[in-house]
């Protein structure tokens, strides 16, 4: 039985990891730090990407909401994507406080944004599409091969 | 509906926490300077006035109201629950309670009935509609953490000990204490720091650790049972100081071994935690962890003392566990909330996160704070330390104000400039 609030889950922590590398490594080179910066950057946007054009539109198929939760998600995801370009930025011109800035904003914004997502919209979620759950986590796994 | 936390909308307007953050630091200077007036005679004495006055003035004026604006802030995102009607609530409640304590300084200090009945209403009043609207917000939602719990828990001692208090507080009017008033004041006191701070922190730990410093996670058997083993040795200890009183010393160690082995945990979890950066907030965590565990100790050892230490003990739990978090707490919540808001609103070139608080003066304020909360403890034997700290305290106090007021002025002249960027028109959100 596949599990689509495992899947983002899991997807969340390998993020973490990512980014938790990256800190470390600009604590000691900016200019290590942008490759690990890049895969952040791309592992996140992969996530963003399967929530909004996979679970989220299926989501507010389903459920009608589509002013909802998923329009907050969205938003902060908007904001999450300005914040890791000017990460990066900050990272080429070699300017570690403003990184260390952003990535602690950064930080922040998005664990905040994970926990909603785990604790609540992706429970809904589950619950919604528990019978299309196996289809839509293949769905998911299929766009991973995109990239 | 569950999600409804998770809208823009429907989130609390910044003033509803901020309002709560900004007294906060004013009752903490208040609280240093009566320590300052008064002999350490009288303060050693636990149930003299001024004591009485100084602890709420600390609890209510300072811890209260943080743990309030603090909840108030993380209902929605810790647990995806809203308060009905939050800004008028956070509001109202606000100046109830400011009415309240300010009322219960004059109305205890001066023997003033009127005062004190001002106080019990304002106090009775503007805890219950917090704690109503939050229990409210907490009926809602479905997905039973172990936050929601350890909130909920947490929620429930507040409400009995809210009652306890008035029922203490009204005690003096006329001045026809009951008998009672003893034993009710023990199981207000260890029931308000127990049961309703030091759960509530237990349930905040479990979410903010990971969150911020991306520490382990706490184990399942420790999210799972903590807050339910610790409830019932808080009731096993009633029982036992109502029935039994020889007997209270089991209840007791058995408290206090939960509140050690989670400061414990906190300290290993610190220790483990992925994130290299070491801030001032950092500090504050390892500075609750070690006066947490010094204080479950010496509550133990106080038995055997004929209670000589508890006010030691007070101040080992009640500041340099309580407050240390609670700081640590604000110093993180108050940058983000500002951020978050103004950039909700379109601002996008705003200073971030770690550019609102100068670095050295949370530095400076920290170390102020834990000179001020060590010689406290050692004035118990050198009664000259007690003044030189209370000043510490107090300038430790107007710094936690100005770290506190830069990033709501960045607020405030922020939103006399134009935004970069109009985001309400595709968001919808309205502020
Ligand atoms: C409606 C709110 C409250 C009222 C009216 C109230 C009232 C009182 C009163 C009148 C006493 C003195 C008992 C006696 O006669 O000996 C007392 C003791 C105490 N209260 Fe409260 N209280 C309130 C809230 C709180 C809160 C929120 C906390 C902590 C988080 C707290 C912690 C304590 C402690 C530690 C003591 C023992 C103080 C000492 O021994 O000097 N109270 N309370
Ligand atoms: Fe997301
Ligand atoms: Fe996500």
């Amino acid at each position: 039985m596949s599990n689509i609030k495992e899947y983002l889950s899991t997807e969340h922590t390998k993020c973490d990891d990512l980014f938790v590398k990256m800190e470390e490594t600009a604590n000691m080179s900016l200019e290590e730090a942008q490759k690990l910066c890049k895969e952040f950057m791309e592992a996140t946007e992969h996530h963003f990407q399967i929530e909004e054009r996979v679970v989220f539109p299926k989501f507010e198929e389903k459920t009608g909401m589509v002013e909802g939760p998923t329009q907050m998600m969205k938003h902060e995801h908007t904001q999450m994507r300005a914040l890791m370009k000017n990460m990066l930025a900050s990272l080429e011109s070699g300017n570690k406080d403003k990184f260390f800035g952003y990535s602690e904003t950064l930080m922040i914004l998005l664990q905040q944004h994970n926990m909603k997502e785990e604790q609540m919209l992706y429970p809904m979620m589950q619950q919604h599409l528990n019978a299309e759950s196996d289809d839509i986590v293949d769905m998911m796994t299929s766009m991973k091969t995109e990239y | 509906m569950e999600l409804d936390g998770l809208s823009v909308d429907q989130a609390p307007p910044i003033s509803a926490p901020v309002r709560f953050f900004i007294a906060a630091p004013i009752f903490g200077f208040i609280a240093g300077v009566l320590i300052y007036f008064s002999d350490s005679a009288s303060l050693m004495s636990r149930y003299s006035m001024e004591s009485i006055v100084i602890t709420h003035v600390i609890t209510i004026g300072f811890l209260g109201f943080i743990m309030l604006g603090a909840l108030t802030q993380m209902l929605p995102v810790l647990v995806g629950a809203r308060m009905p009607k939050v800004a008028f609530v956070s509001k109202y409640s606000f100046y109830l309670l400011l009415i309240g304590i300010i009322s219960m300084i004059i109305g205890l200090f001066k023997h003033n009935d009127f005062f004190i009945f001002l106080s019990s209403f304002g106090l009775g009043s503007g805890f219950l509609m917090m704690l109503g609207s939050m229990a409210i917000a907490l009926k809602g939602v479905n997905n039973f953490t172990a936050t929601v719990k350890a909130i909920s828990t947490s929620i429930v001692f507040a409400t009995i000990i809210v009652f306890m208090g008035l029922f203490l507080l009204l005690g003096y009017i006329g001045g026809n204490i009951s008998e009672y008033q003893v034993i009710v004041a023990n199981i207000h006191s260890v029931w308000a720091v127990f049961g309703f701070a030091g759960i509530l922190i237990i349930g905040v730990a479990f979410q903010v650790l990971p969150m911020f410093y991306v520490a382990p996670k706490f184990k399942s058997f420790c999210k799972k049972r903590v807050v339910w083993l610790i409830s019932t040795g808080l009731f096993l200890w009633f029982f036992l100081s109502i029935f039994k009183e020889d007997y209270t010393l089991f209840a007791k160690s058995w408290i206090a071994m939960f509140f050690w082995a989670f400061s414990t945990t906190v300290w290993i979890k610190l220790s483990k935690r992925r994130r290299p950066i070491s801030d001032v907030t950092v500090w504050y965590w390892r500075s609750a962890s070690v006066f947490l565990t010094l204080g479950s100790f010496l509550w133990i050892f106080d038995e055997y003392f004929k209670h000589e230490y508890i006010v030691m003990v007070a101040i080992l739990i009640g500041g340099g566990f309580i407050i240390s978090i609670m700081i640590g707490m604000i110093y993180k919540i108050i940058p983000f909330l500002v951020w978050f808001h103004l950039n909700g609103l379109g601002y996008m070139s705003i200073p971030t996160i770690n550019e609102m608080i100068n670095k050295n003066l949370a530095k400076i304020q920290f170390v102020l704070f834990l000179a001020a909360i060590i010689g406290f403890i050692f004035s118990f034997y050198m009664p000259y330390l007690l003044k030189v700290s209370a000043v510490s305290f107090c300038i430790s106090m107007i710094i936690l104000e100005i770290n506190i007021l830069a990033p709501i002025l960045i607020y405030k002249k922020t939103l006399k400039s134009k935004p970069d960027f109009d985001m309400s028109t595709f968001t919808g959100i309205s502020s």
